[in-house]
């Protein structure tokens, strides 16, 4: 079993595997969004998590202190995510019978006063924050290390908890990309949010039906994209970047074959079987076409879609065409790492000439 | 929200006032959680510990110095001193008065000096005025003169009546102890017995936790000034790596290890123990104190760490303190530390770091061992290690080997060396856990056939000189043990003197008869070693043509029928080619290469093959073979071993070794193949390193001396850098050390390995203590080139080694520097002699009866001593003094009488007994006697 669970906790599974039970989880938020749910999932983790922590090898990497963080983090976000779908999945149900949601009850629409309701509950949240701070610091010294030495760099060198995700991404794409073009699109797109989302409806209070769009592919990038990264690379990346299962034992000298190839070279090499170019364009034009197509006409061709209809009319064509270019851009790691699972794809576009690799 | 609120309101006023209180009460608890957890240093307990240690011994020593007070004289003094206030009593009136008068010339003294200060500043600040204005031609100038002038008057005044006060306060004050004397001289007499114990009090007081104790260390105040403390040391002589720059050592070691430099707590448990080796570490009279070396620099870890028990890197030094110690400070293993604590038992590595490029480290018992296995196993010659280039090749000569031993034997034993003899010091390269598969068996032994196949095809040709004509071997066997030839190897039919003494300079002599080809060859050999090979160690003992047929008889007559028996398999030749187009094909396809092995006869092939597996298997490291001279080693440098990342050592698929350098090293050692197992590795990749067969104490020995190989760069003020003489002395015993020398003789206490065999150290080689200081240069010189026995009672001969001038240079300043000794002592002058100092010197020879040992030209007995006659040009005059004063400084278990024990002569009659004028008329006259033996050029 747990050979079995190393192996599936490989990305090549687990992420598609994740992507499953997250489109799982949308399409019957009814089902996940419900008090049972929640009991009977908590019942059934207990014992599987006893059972995890029972292998040394796992619980070696949960109580490392750098990790803890995380494990409060994973534990969160859990509830956070399961909250906001029982809420919207019992306004849905009322709206759904013509009722209001639950935040417009008479009884939730009184004002009470800022003093004492607010800020007094505030300062309980600041003072009860310090105390689990200062208790947490005392029990779990920081992880400090020993004083930098050239010649003995950490291995694995793990970025801040936070940025495990985006590390993650460094293994699919280039340095430039996974470091400064995706993040920055993805800073971009978050402040963009308000500006872009028109739908007046949901605001103040939880829903699914009336945001699905919205809520899909947000929370498609948030647990899927980044969460899970995160997790990836804080648990199952050991020394040299390597992929480790749970309960695999860190072995400094394991090796993973990867030998990875590029577009260019499939096409001259393997398909048309004739050496490579001496342009650059020309000898990456494949991989430009399929970019360019990708970027240009995707956006295009999804209006004629029914959905791509219904949303430029709602939004306008500047709105829409920005949030399809953030879609497909936030697509464009997923539909990376099958590549590079399926074909060990290097890169797209590979001209190091002038550092542009996608 | 059932249960309505008041309006306005979502909750409760007085459970939020309630939840506002538990919270508070909780972020109280915290902060005072904070400074207590701040507060709590597990260094603070041992020191507590340490004062109550401390306070215990104290105490004893305490009741200690009571005890040793007279009591009877102290009562007597007590009973004087209150005599002595009885009287003072009577006399209270006019001390009273006395006391008043002293008072009132005090106050005075006290306002006087007061005045004399004001005077003093007012005629400074005036001379300055005055000058300055005189200067300049000011109009004040005459006005400020006056003043000045005046001041001065004034402050002339003070003076005078401040002496006038000073001497009257003295005889008041003298006036006052005459009438107090009695109490003060009793009062005296009380400290003068008591001082220790006052002493000890006032110590034994500062243990004591009083408020001010209390206080002190007392949580929140404790940074102010408190007693307990990190205590720590600066070491500017060695330097540690810390964000990029190398900054002074910064040991903290001493917080808990309170102790260490001071005598009087070696019974105590650690931390508090004392150092066990004062004397040389850590103490403030030691070659290394604490203050100039602190703790780290030798014991590795980090020092400047105190948090915990497991900050500092702490390593038990076995499996048993291992769990002692999870148990007693849950230890676990340090982290990212590159240079954690050395094991207890390989402290000494660390010697390694400040001492390089010496020959033996006295004082570093275990790491002496360690260089000498090395020397021994000939490690240096594979893996160049810094400091060790000097040193020989291990190996014999291959270069005429063809005249010494066939090529079956030769095949044999490259194949399986201890099989001939178990004592080999050739390593095992084939038959071992990872090549012996059959398929690997069948291309090492075409490997060994090449080989043999190229050494013969270079090998010159040898024609003995001498003839065997048959010997007694009883005899034979008598000589080898009388000779010496024990000095330098093991040989079979002595076998528990071999391993007594240990020697390993030569090969163990066993099987000789079924190895040598001739018993000409042998003959040859053994009377003239250089014939054979020109740079040999092996000296010549002078043997007569007897004596060498003799000792041959018995060494031929060691065979070892077993190994003769052996047939080496025949070299298969499609496996040879397949090997030579293995080697080819590194830069050529497998086409090209099986061409061009095509293209080769028969006979280059199996050449080809042979030169190529010398390369592979370092053959030439040891061995001088024609093909390779320049060639490095094979092996990896060891130079910075010690450093070498904890990563970088491939334990492969060993995990049952302990995952230290030094785990490593030590199975490395033990059985260098075993990484191969559970690999897959083809046969050119198979790893080289040969099996040893190394004991655990040999290989635990080697580790030692290998981890001290460290990258630490010292900085210069913290290397020990040899001064002129002992750089000197260092040369010499390199090459004393080559020769074995120390095989025979101990040199001030290195080696003399020999010695151990015989039950009277009289009959073994002598003993070279300060032996620069003993024996004139020219003369060593002379001696080292041209053996003359000088002690003809002993049947262990000194051979005469086959020394370069350089070489016999280098030995004889070796000698000089190593005792501090000029070059030269002129001994060309005549003796000049007091009156009647030669009647009584011969008086002396006479009455001493020097002759009775010493004979020669004296008596026809049997000598036991050396011949006087010759003392003149051998020895120093300055030594003959010294060695008659105290032979057994010089000489421990000599025979020599001490006449002159402890300064005192037995013969009082002459010289009126004056031990210095006996001793130097006694040189005189041996000095007389050896005129005519002065052959040297200084003679005039």
């Amino acid at each position: 079993m747990k050979h079995f669970i190393n192996i599936i906790a490989d990305p090549i599974y687990s992420f598609p595997i994740f992507s499953l039970l997250f489109f799982a989880m949308i399409k019957w938020y009814r089902v996940v969004g419900t008090k049972k749910f929640a009991w009977v999932s908590l019942a059934i983790s207990i014992p599987v998590t006893v059972w995890f922590l029972a292998d040394p090898q796992f619980i070696k990497i949960i109580l490392w202190p750098d990790n803890i963080p995380i494990n409060i983090l994973v534990i969160l976000i859990a509830f956070l995510t399961w909250f906001p779908l029982y809420k919207a999945a019992e306004n849905d149900k009322r709206l759904e019978a013509g009722l209001e949601p639950i935040e417009a009850l008479p009884e939730n629409r009184e004002k009470v006063w800022a003093w004492p309701n607010l800020v007094y509950t505030e300062l309980f949240a600041i003072i009860a924050g310090t105390i689990f701070l200062v208790v947490w610091a005392i029990i779990f010294k920081a992880p400090l290390e020993e004083p930098a030495n050239t010649t003995w760099a950490p291995n694995p060198a793990k970025a801040p908890w936070y940025f495990l995700g985006l590390q993650e991404m460094l293994v699919y794409f280039d340095p430039w990309m996974a470091g400064v073009v995706l993040p920055g699109l993805i800073v971009v797109g978050l402040i963009a949010i308000p500006y872009l989302d028109t739908n007046p409806k949901g605001n103040g209070y939880y829903c699914f039906q009336d945001r699905k769009f919205a809520i899909t592919s947000f929370l498609y990038g948030w647990l899927v994209l980044w969460i899970y990264l995160i997790i990836v690379g804080t648990f199952l990346r050991g020394p040299n970047w390597t992929f480790y299962g749970p309960f695999e034992y860190w072995d400094f000298h394991k090796v993973v074959a990867e030998y990875n190839v590029n577009l260019s070279e499939f096409l001259w090499l393997k398909w048309l079987n004739t050496s490579m170019p001496k342009n650059i364009f020309v000898r990456e034009i494949l991989g430009i076409i399929l970019t360019v197509g990708y970027i240009v006409v995707l956006p295009i061709l999804s209006l004629k879609t029914k959905f791509g209809k219904e949303m430029l009319e709602k939004i306008g064509a500047i709105r829409y065409y920005i949030v399809v270019f953030l879609a497909i851009s936030m697509c464009s790691l997923p539909i990376k790492m099958v590549l590079r699972w399926l074909f060990s794809l290097k890169y797209i576009i590979a001209l190091p000439e002038i550092e542009l690799n996608l | 929200m059932s249960k309505k609120q008041e309006p306005g309101m979502a909750y409760d006023m007085s459970k939020l006032n309630k939840i506002f209180a538990f919270l508070s009460v909780g972020l109280l608890i915290t902060t005072f959680w904070v400074f207590l957890d701040d507060y709590i240093r597990p260094w603070k307990a041992v020191q507590l510990e340490a004062m109550q240690i401390r306070r215990d011994k104290l105490q004893e020593k305490v009741e200690e110095a009571k005890k040793s007070i007279d009591q009877e004289k102290l009562a007597e003094l007590q009973a004087q001193l209150a005599e002595g206030e009885e009287a003072a009593k009577k006399r209270q009136a006019e001390i009273a008065a006395l006391e008043a008068e002293i008072n009132k010339i005090d106050k005075d003294i006290k306002e006087e000096t007061i005045t004399n200060g004001r005077l003093n500043s007012m005629v400074s600040a005036t001379t300055f005025k005055y000058e300055i204005a005189n200067s300049h031609g000011d109009a004040n100038a005459r006005a400020l003169l006056a003043t000045l002038r005046d001041y001065k008057e004034k402050f002339e005044i003070s003076r005078d009546r401040m002496k006038t006060l000073e001497a009257s306060m003295k005889a008041k004050n003298k006036a006052l102890d005459a009438l107090r004397a009695e109490v003060i001289e009793a009062e005296k007499g009380i400290a003068d017995i008591t001082r220790t114990l006052d002493l000890l009090k006032i110590s034994l007081a500062k243990t004591d936790v009083t408020p001010v104790f209390a206080v002190r260390n007392a949580p929140f105040l404790d940074f102010l000034d408190p007693t307990l403390k990190i205590q720590q040391l600066v070491i500017d002589k060695v330097e540690d790596d810390r964000y990029f720059v190398s900054v002074p050592k910064v040991d903290r070691c001493i917080t808990c290890h309170t102790f260490i430099d001071q005598e009087g707590y070696e019974d105590q448990p650690n931390p508090h123990k004392t150092h066990p080796n004062l004397e040389l570490m850590v103490g403030t009279d030691s070659k290394h104190p604490m203050k100039q070396f602190g703790c780290t620099s030798c014991h590795g870890g980090e020092g400047h760490r105190v948090h915990d028990f497991n900050s500092a890197a702490h390593i038990p030094q076995n499996e048993e303190q291992k769990a002692e110690w999870i148990e007693k400070y849950n230890w676990h293993e340090p982290h990212k530390i590159p240079q954690p604590m050395f094991k207890l038992q390989h402290t000494e590595a660390s010697c390694v770091k400040c001492h390089q490029g010496v020959e033996h480290l006295p004082g570093a018992a275990k790491l002496n061992e360690g260089w000498d296995k090395i020397e021994e196993y000939g490690c240096y010659a594979c893996h160049k290690i810094e400091g060790w280039e000097h040193k020989r090749t291990p190996g014999p000569s291959l270069e005429k080997i063809s005249a010494k031993i066939d090529k079956e034997f030769f095949k044999n034993w490259v194949w399986s060396p201890k099989e001939f003899n178990s004592h080999a010091k050739m390593p095992s390269f084939f038959a071992q856990s990872n090549n012996s598969k059959d398929e690997f068996m069948e291309k090492n032994v075409v490997e060994v056939n090449a080989i043999t196949e190229y050494v013969w095809d270079k090998a010159q040709d040898y024609k003995p000189f001498a003839k065997y004509q048959g010997g007694n071997k009883e005899r034979g066997k008598e000589l080898i043990k009388e000779v010496g030839c024990m000095g330098c190897h093991g040989v079979e039919g002595y076998e528990a003197e071999s391993k007594k003494v240990g020697a390993y300079a030569g090969p163990y002599l066993t099987g000789t008869g079924s190895k040598v080809k001739s018993a000409d060859w042998l003959v040859s050999w053994l009377i003239k070693p250089s014939h054979y090979q020109e740079n040999t160690i092996m000296p010549s003992f002078r043997l007569s043509d007897r004596e060498a047929n003799d000792i041959t008889a018995y060494l031929m007559s060691l065979r070892n029928k077993k190994f003769e028996k052996l047939k080496f398999e025949e070299l298969n030749k499609d496996l040879r080619d397949e090997l030579l187009v293995e080697y080819f094909a590194a830069f050529d396809t497998l086409e090209v290469a099986a061409q061009k092995v095509e293209a080769m006869s028969d006979r280059e092939k199996t050449l080809e093959l042979g030169y190529r597996s010398i390369g592979k298997y370092g053959c030439y490291s040891c061995h001088s073979v024609e093909g390779f001279d320049g060639r490095a080693g094979i092996g990896p440098e060891l130079t910075k071993e010690g450093s070498k990342p904890l990563t970088q050592f491939g334990f492969n698929q060993q995990h049952d070794i302990e995952h230290s350098r030094d785990g490593w090293i030590k199975a490395h050692l033990i059985n260098p193949r075993r990484w191969d197992g559970g690999l897959d590795k083809p046969f050119k990749d198979l790893t080289r390193m040969p099996n040893y067969y190394m004991t655990e104490k040999e290989a635990d020995s080697i580790t030692l001396a290998i981890l001290g190989q460290v990258a630490d760069e010292v900085p210069l003020k913290g290397i020990k850098r040899m001064s002129a003489h002992e750089k000197l002395a260092n040369e010499g015993m390199k090459v004393v050390n080559k020769y074995s020398c120390v095989g025979c003789h101990s040199v001030d206490g290195w080696g003399g390995k020999v010695v151990k065999m015989y039950d009277d150290t009289n009959e073994a080689p002598p003993q070279l203590n300060m032996q620069g200081f003993r024996v004139q240069s020219d003369w060593l010189y002379h001696f080292l080139g041209n053996v003359q026995p000088i002690r003809p009672w002993l049947k262990i001969r000194m051979p005469s080694f086959n020394l370069s001038t350089e070489e016999k240079n280098a030995i004889v300043t070796g000698f000089q520097a190593k005792s501090s000794q000029p070059t030269f002592v002129a001994n060309d002058e005549k003796v000049e002699w007091e009156p009647g100092e030669r009647a009584a010197a011969v008086k002396l020879f006479e009455a001493l009866a020097c002759a009775s040992c010493h004979t020669t030209g004296f008596n026809k007995d049997q000598a036991s001593a050396p011949n006087l006659y010759k003392a003149k040009p051998r020895l120093r005059p300055d030594w003959m003094e010294a060695w008659l004063h105290n032979p057994q400084k010089f000489v421990p278990g000599t025979v020599m009488p001490s006449f002159w024990e402890g300064g005192e002569s037995l013969e009082e009659g002459i010289l009126g007994g004056d031990a210095d004028k006996q001793v130097k008329a006694l040189v005189k006259y041996i000095l007389e006697i050896g005129e005519n033996e002065i052959r040297s050029p200084m003679r005039r």
